[in-house]
């Protein structure tokens, strides 16, 4: 048997109070558990966003490095590095975020992924098409890379407030709502005693009223 | 301490829906921004990504464009429609969604289950949201 709420007088006001307080508990209750289930799906979603986001960064850079070492074996490693020094920055990553039933998560967006031979910035006179490649895969690679960075940071954030929410629905369940219902019963199973007790008393008194008389 | 439970949980309920915008946009409106977002009751900015709201003008007619007002909400309330069951409301916004799922839609309701609603949120992260209501709202 749930504990029953300490400190509650067994009146009817306090029986009213209760039965609005259970009705917004098992409400709570309810839309809380409703939340969790979305949360759940949600993070379903991005789960298996992010399986194929890390497949596609990891095929990436494998390609990436592949690509890297033929150019380097090509141009030799001093050229390909002085090249990259030459090479125009690394675009910019735009971030921002979106609410996912209240969960801030990121979302990032990689500006100008690919830049054509022209826009890199390395002379094209004396490098070769393996550096171009080398330098598209890891354009690619970036992308990829960005991608997996927000889906895996959604997973994170969608986990916590999930074991949040789970452990609240929890809490009404199998302590908040109980208790209520239980307290609910005893105040009622009182009342009932104390009108009992009273008729029986105004019994009593009317049949020794009727003695005197 | 049990009123300040209540209180608390009184607060829960009133914060699940606080992710949801203080006014919809239109999909002609935010496909003119560069940046589409709308500001939510949180005081946050939600923002829209582009090729989202060009694969909804692209499932709709153009005099749609002007009637889907975004986002679009998922309807969650398992005491009036059931366990796992979401309800879309508007006309613009069912034939958008009924478009992605190959379902049919007449009328201004479409009723949307469990694995549906997972395809709807893959297609459409930024422009669905999830709403919680019950009876009594």
């Amino acid at each position: 048997m749930a504990d029953l709420i300490e400190g509650v007088n067994p009146t009817r006001m306090e029986l009213l109070k209760l039965k609005t307080k259970v009705k917004l508990a098992k409400k709570g209750h309810r839309l809380l558990k409703e939340k969790r289930d979305a949360l759940i799906m949600e993070f379903f979603n991005v789960l298996e966003e992010a399986k194929g986001a890390r497949r596609q960064a990891e095929a990436r850079l494998r390609e990436a490095f592949a690509a890297l070492i033929l150019a380097q074996a090509s141009l030799g490693v001093l050229k390909v590095t002085e090249c990259a020094y030459a090479a125009k920055e690394t675009p910019g990553i735009e971030s921002y975020t979106r609410s996912i039933m209240g969960v801030r998560v990121p979302v990032l967006e990689l500006q100008e992924a690919s830049r054509s031979v022209i826009e890199r910035g390395y002379g094209l006179a004396d490098t070769s098409s393996q550096l171009d490649e080398a330098a598209a895969r890891f354009e690619e690679a970036l992308a990829a890379v960005v991608q997996l960075a927000e889906v895996e940071r959604s997973i994170k954030l969608l986990a916590k407030e999930i074991e949040s929410t789970k452990r609240r629905v929890n809490a009404l369940e199998n302590v908040l709502i109980p208790r209520l219902e239980a307290t609910v019963k005893y105040i009622k199973m009182r009342l009932d005693e104390m009108e009992r007790e009273n008729f029986f008393k105004l019994k009593r008194i009317k049949a020794m009223i009727e003695a005197r008389t | 301490m049990e009123d300040r439970t209540f209180r608390l949980l009184a607060k829960q309920i009133r914060s699940l829906n606080r992710h949801l915008a203080i006014e919809k946009r239109s999909l002609r409106e935010l496909l003119r921004e560069e940046k589409p977002a709308i500001r939510l009751r949180d005081g946050e900015l939600h923002r829209f990504k582009r090729e989202e709201l060009e694969k909804l003008a692209k499932l709709l007619p153009e005099h749609m464009h002007a009637r889907l007002r975004l986002p679009i909400y998922i309807e969650l309330s398992s005491d009036r429609f059931g366990k796992g069951t979401a309800r879309i409301s508007g006309r613009a916004a069912c034939v958008a969604v009924a478009k992605i799922l190959e379902k049919s839609c007449e009328g201004e309701e479409l009723f949307i289950y469990k694995p549906e609603i997972r395809i709807l949120r893959r297609e459409l992260p930024t422009t669905t949201q999830y709403m919680f209501t019950t009876a009594a709202d």
